[in-house]
C-alpha cells in the first residue's frame, strides 16, 4: 500500500552562520503534505519560508530533523542522489522564471528530460505536449526574451512538469507578473491540481493563498498556524 | 551510464553563441599552433627541396665521396693521387664508376675574348654517368682520350654563352690557361643549386690537370657501387686500401647517408627550438583559457544553479565545462593548423619551393591542444560542478 503522504518532514532545524553570527532560519518544523494537496506557505520575509522551500526541494539539507519525500529518506542521500531526486520528484517554479536565455521555449522544457537521460525524439514529443498543455503551442521556438512574463512563467511550469514529479514547488510564482497574468498562472495551477498534481506555493499574497486548499503560516522559523481554506 | 553527447552539445552551443570571445580566448593556441605548423611545413619543404637538388645533381644513395684530409681537420693536406684512384679502381668490389676530380681556376680565351669560369675541373670519362650529366651538344671524351691526354674540353652553358653567344662552340679552338683545347661538347643545363651556377664550368681530361691546373693532387673522388646496401662494405674496403697506401687515415669518406643525417640533424634542431617556443605559447594560451573559463563559471553561476535545480548532477556540469574548454582549444588548433599550412604554402611559393604538410606536427598539435584544453579546463569545471545550488540560484550577475 503506497503512503498517501508525499512530504513528511519531522522537527527540522536549519542554522546558518553569517560570519560568526548564528542564524536559526528554521527552529523545528513538522509538516505532512498528502498527495494531491494544494498548500500555500505564508509568512513575512525572514520567517524561513525560502529555507523551508529549499529543503522541501532537496536543494538544501536541514541541520537536524528528518525529510521524507515520496517515501525516500532524503537525509541518507549524497549530492548526486539529491540531484536525481530534484530531477525526478520535484518541479521548481521560480519568481524570476529562471529560464536559460539562450535556449528557446521547447529546449528549456527539455532540460530536465536531458538530465533524466531521455532520448531526443521522446523528449521533443513530451516537451511539445507540455507546452500545449500550458497553452504555448504557438510559441515553442521563441526565446525567453521574445516571451511576456506570463508566457515565460508558463514555460517554467511546463518545465517543472517534464519528469512527472511528485510535487511542484512554486516560490512567489506571480511576484514578477501583472495581476492579469498572475490570475492566469493561478488558474493554470488550479487546473493542474485538479488533475491530481501536488502543489506547494510560497507566497506572501493572501489573495493567491486563498486559491489554495490549505495555508501554513510561518513566523521566526516556526509554524504558527496550519488550516484548511473554506 | 554517463551520457557525454549532451554535455558536448551544450558546450558546443555555448561556444557558438560566444563566437568572438571564444576566438579571442583561443588566440594563444592559434598563434602557437600556426607558428609550429608553418615552420615545420617549411622545414619539411626545404628538406625535400634539398634532397631533390642533391638527387638532380646525380648523387644517389649508392654514392661515396672521398676527400683528402682528416675529418674535421682545418688544414687540408692534398695527398690523394691518380695512382690511389687506379688502386681503388682495380680493388674495390661492386664498383660502378670512379671519378677523380681535380679543381683549379681557369682562364679561357677564344680569339680575343676571355672568360673565367667558376670552376675548371679535370675529370675522368665516367663523369657523365657518375653525375648523370651528359653532353647536350657534341659528346663527352672517352677513357682512351683521358688516358691519351687529348686536349679536348666540354663547357657549361654559361661559359658557352659568354664566349660564343648564339653560335655553336663545337669544334672551336680555345686556350685554357694558355694551353690549346678543342671544344667537343656542351654540358646539359643544370641551373643553380644552393646559389652555385652549375653551368659555369669547364671540364678537361683528368690527366691534363698537372699541365693546365698545376696540380696532380685529387680534390675529390666520387664513386658509385651497384646498390645502396653495398655502400658500407665498399667504405671498409676503401679505408683498408688507402690506409695501406698512405700508412695513415689522412682522408675522409662521405656517403649519402651521412649527408642526409646532417640535414636531418639541422632540421631536427630547428624543430626542437620551434617546439620549445610552441610549448611556451601553448602554456600561455592554456592559462588564458583557464582564466576565461573561470570568468565564464562566475558569469554563468545562475545558469549552473538552474541546471542543478532541475536535476543536473555534478558530473553533468563538470563535463559541460571541460568539453567547452577542450572544444575551444581544439578549434584553436584546427584554425592554427589551417593558418599555419596556408602561411607555409604562401611563403614557400614565394621562395619558389613547395611546402610539405607536416602530418606529424598536425597530429601532435591536435593531441597537445586536447591535453592543454583538458588540463586547464578541469579546475574551472570542478569549481562549477561544486557550486551550491541555493547560492548559485541567488547569484545576480
Amino acid at each position: 500500500m503506497k503512503d498517501n503522504i508525499v512530504v513528511r518532514i519531522t522537527d527540522i532545524k536549519r542554522t546558518y552562520y553569517m560570519g560568526k553570527v548564528e542564524v536559526n532560519a528554521l527552529r523545528g518544523i513538522t509538516l505532512h503534505i498528502a498527495r494531491g494537496e494544494f498548500v500555500s506557505i505564508m509568512g513575512p520575509s525572514g520567517c524561513g519560508k525560502s529555507t523551508l522551500m529549499h529543503i522541501l526541494g532537496c536543494l538544501d539539507r536541514p541541520t537536524s530533523g528528518d525529510v521524507k519525500l515520496d517515501e525516500v529518506d532524503v537525509d541518507e542521500l549524497d549530492d548526486n542522489d539529491l540531484a536525481e531526486i530534484r530531477n525526478k520528484k520535484v518541479g521548481f517554479v521560480f519568481q524570476t522564471f529562471n529560464l536559460l536565455p539562450k535556449l528557446n521555449a521547447i529546449e528549456n522544457v527539455e532540460l530536465p528530460l536531458i538530465y533524466a537521460g531521455v532520448g531526443f525524439e521522446e523528449r521533443r514529443r513530451k516537451a511539445a505536449a507540455l507546452l500545449e498543455t500550458v497553452g504555448l503551442k504557438e510559441r515553442m521556438y521563441h526565446k525567453p526574451s521574445e516571451l511576456s512574463g506570463g508566457q515565460s512563467q508558463r514555460v517554467a511550469i511546463a518545465r517543472s512538469l517534464a519528469n512527472d514529479p511528485s510535487i511542484i514547488l512554486a516560490d512567489e510564482p506571480t511576484g514578477n507578473l501583472d495581476s492579469k497574468s498572475g490570475e492566469e498562472i493561478i488558474r493554470l495551477f488550479k487546473e493542474l491540481n485538479h488533475k491530481g498534481i501536488t502543489l506547494i506555493i510560497v507566497t506572501h499574497d493572501q489573495e493567491i493563498a486563498d486559491h489554495s486548499k490549505r495555508i501554513v503560516r510561518l513566523k521566526d522559523g516556526l509554524v504558527v498556524s496550519d488550516e484548511s481554506v473554506k | 551510464m554517463i551520457n557525454l553527447a549532451e554535455p558536448l552539445k551544450i558546450a558546443y552551443s555555448s561556444i557558438i553563441s560566444n563566437r568572438l570571445r571564444s576566438l579571442l580566448t583561443t588566440m594563444g593556441v592559434i598563434i602557437g599552433v600556426a607558428a609550429v605548423i608553418t615552420l615545420v611545413s617549411m622545414g619539411e619543404g626545404a628538406k625535400s627541396y634539398i634532397m631533390d637538388q642533391v638527387g638532380s645533381w646525380g648523387v644517389g644513395s649508392n654514392s661515396i665521396t672521398i676527400q683528402p684530409g682528416e675529418e674535421n681537420s682545418h688544414t687540408i693536406e692534398m695527398n690523394m693521387t691518380y695512382a690511389d684512384a687506379q688502386a681503388l679502381r682495380s680493388k674495390v668490389n661492386n664498383l660502378q664508376y670512379l671519378m677523380t676530380e681535380f679543381v683549379g681556376r681557369g682562364r679561357v680565351n677564344y680569339g680575343k675574348k676571355e672568360y673565367k669560369p667558376g670552376y675548371t675541373l679535370g675529370v675522368s670519362a665516367d663523369y657523365p654517368f657518375a653525375y648523370k650529366q651528359g653532353a647536350a651538344e657534341g659528346r663527352f671524351f672517352s677513357h682512351a682520350e683521358d688516358a691519351g691526354r687529348k686536349r679536348v674540353a666540354i663547357i657549361g652553358k654559361t661559359v658557352a654563352r659568354n664566349l660564343f653567344g648564339e653560335f655553336s662552340p663545337l669544334g672551336e679552338n680555345v686556350k685554357i690557361n694558355g694551353v690549346g683545347f678543342k671544344v667537343i661538347g656542351v654540358l646539359e643545363e643544370k641551373g643553380t643549386m644552393l646559389t652555385y651556377d652549375m653551368d659555369d664550368m669547364v671540364l678537361i681530361p683528368s690527366t691534363l690537370s698537372p699541365l693546365v691546373l698545376g696540380t696532380n693532387k685529387i680534390w675529390e673522388m666520387f664513386m658509385t657501387v651497384n646498390s645502396e646496401d653495398q655502400v658500407p662494405q665498399a667504405v671498409q674496403e676503401i679505408k683498408k686500401i688507402l690506409i695501406a697506401r698512405h700508412k695513415k687515415e689522412d682522408f675522409h669518406i662521405h656517403t649519402q647517408q651521412g649527408l642526409i643525417d646532417i640535414i636531418n640533424n639541422i632540421l631536427n634542431a630547428m624543430t626542437g627550438i620551434v617546439s620549445a617556443i610552441a610549448a611556451i605559447s601553448l602554456l600561455v594560451g592554456g592559462i588564458g583559457i583557464m582564466n576565461i573559463m573561470l570568468v565564464a563559471v562566475t558569469e554563468r553561476t545562475r545558469e549552473i544553479g538552474i541546471r542543478k535545480a532541475i536535476g543536473a548532477k555534478q558530473r553533468d556540469i563538470f563535463f559541460q565545462f571541460v568539453f567547452e574548454s577542450v572544444l575551444i582549444t581544439m578549434s584553436g588548433a584546427v584554425i592554427g593548423i589551417t593558418v599555419g599550412t596556408l602561411a607555409a604554402w604562401g611563403i614557400m611559393d614565394w621562395l619558389k619551393m613547395s611546402a610539405v604538410i607536416a602530418w606529424g606536427a598536425v597530429y601532435m598539435a591536435c593531441l597537445v591542444a586536447f591535453l592543454v584544453g583538458t588540463f586547464f579546463g578541469v579546475y574551472p569545471a570542478m569549481r562549477a560542478s561544486k557550486l551550491d545550488p541555493v547560492e548559485a540560484l541567488r547569484f545576480e550577475a
